[in-house]
């Protein structure tokens, strides 16, 4: 168990990393392009070792932990280092993140609902 | 209306409109993600999850997140009340002084909300328990990361 921690750790740790350090710098280079390459090499290739090859444990049957929670995390860290150099700037992106917990809380029950009547409708069927 | 919609929220330094756009962006992108990318994978194996994190987060990276500046210019662009103009559903406060937040945390939260309404009544309680010390290690290895990459400021490389 606590060397899935330690994979689980490092994972994270490496693609928040990665996130933050490749996506602004491809991005200020090349544009639009430069954010969509950045997508595609760092969430691909992050998203093959965390959870495709199971760098991040996500046991079977359990609650699904997603990359993004470290992406989200490290993308605050990183701006309180890089820009802010103060920890109580986390409060001013506080709005913005409930906003965006929000979303996606609305996005997993609007799926969880389609699910569940599609479910219902082939009870129905059958 | 559209006054109330432009009127800049001090309290929670965002826009009444930013507000709304960042929830619309947060569940569109989550939505998505939900129903695309674990099909992809199904149907396509480790290629399936490329072409996801192509399409899916590269396309809805532009429209949730593509700061500042216009098409493909990469500056700074000022709006009318010299603020800097942000072209993202995802609204980032206090002016864009704010810490990034990242469309990560939606999807995040969306797989967690889907996988608890669908489990097993009863079974709910248990299996949160069991999620909070992984999610803890997550969200330290993601500081760790974000840490580190940042200590890149202090190093005068003028990135």
């Amino acid at each position: 168990m606590k060397n899935n921690y330690l994979s689980t750790f490092a994972g994270s740790a490496i693609c928040g990393g990665f996130a933050f350090g490749i996506w602004p710098e491809l991005w200020k280079t090349y544009g639009l392009m430069g954010g969509w390459l950045a997508a595609t090499l760092i969430i691909g290739i992050m998203w093959y070792m965390n959870h495709y090859n199971g760098a991040i444990s996500n046991p079977e049957g359990k609650i699904w932990l997603d990359q993004g929670w470290c992406i989200g995390s490290a993308g605050i860290a990183w701006g309180i280092v890089r820009f802010q150099g103060d920890f109580t700037a986390f409060f001013l992106a506080v709005p913005t993140l409930i906003c965006c917990l929000i979303g996606g809380a609305l996005a997993g029950l609007a799926v969880w609902f389609i699910r569940h009547k599609q479910a219902q409708g082939k009870e129905e069927i059958g | 209306m559209s006054e109330w919609l432009q009127t800049y929220n001090e309290l929670f330094g965002m826009y009444h409109a930013g507000i709304i756009t960042s929830i619309f962006g947060a569940f569109a992108v989550s939505f998505t993600v939900l129903l695309c990318w674990p099909k992809l994978v199904n149907d396509f194996g480790a290629k399936g999850g490329f072409i996801a994190a192509a399409v899916i987060i590269g396309t809805f990276w532009i429209v949730n997140h593509k700061l500042p500046g216009y098409g493909f210019s990469t500056g700074l662009l000022m709006d009318a009340g010299n603020l800097p103009m942000q072209f993202s559903l995802i609204h980032q406060g206090a002016r864009g002084s704010a810490p990034w937040i990242d469309m990560g945390w939606a999807i995040a939260m969306a797989f967690v909300v889907l996988d608890l309404m669908t489990v097993p009544k009863g079974t709910k309680a248990g299996l949160f328990k069991e999620m909070i010390p992984r999610w803890c290690v997550i969200i330290l290895g993601g500081i760790a990361g974000g840490i580190l990459v940042g200590l890149t400021g202090y190093t005068n490389a003028g990135l």
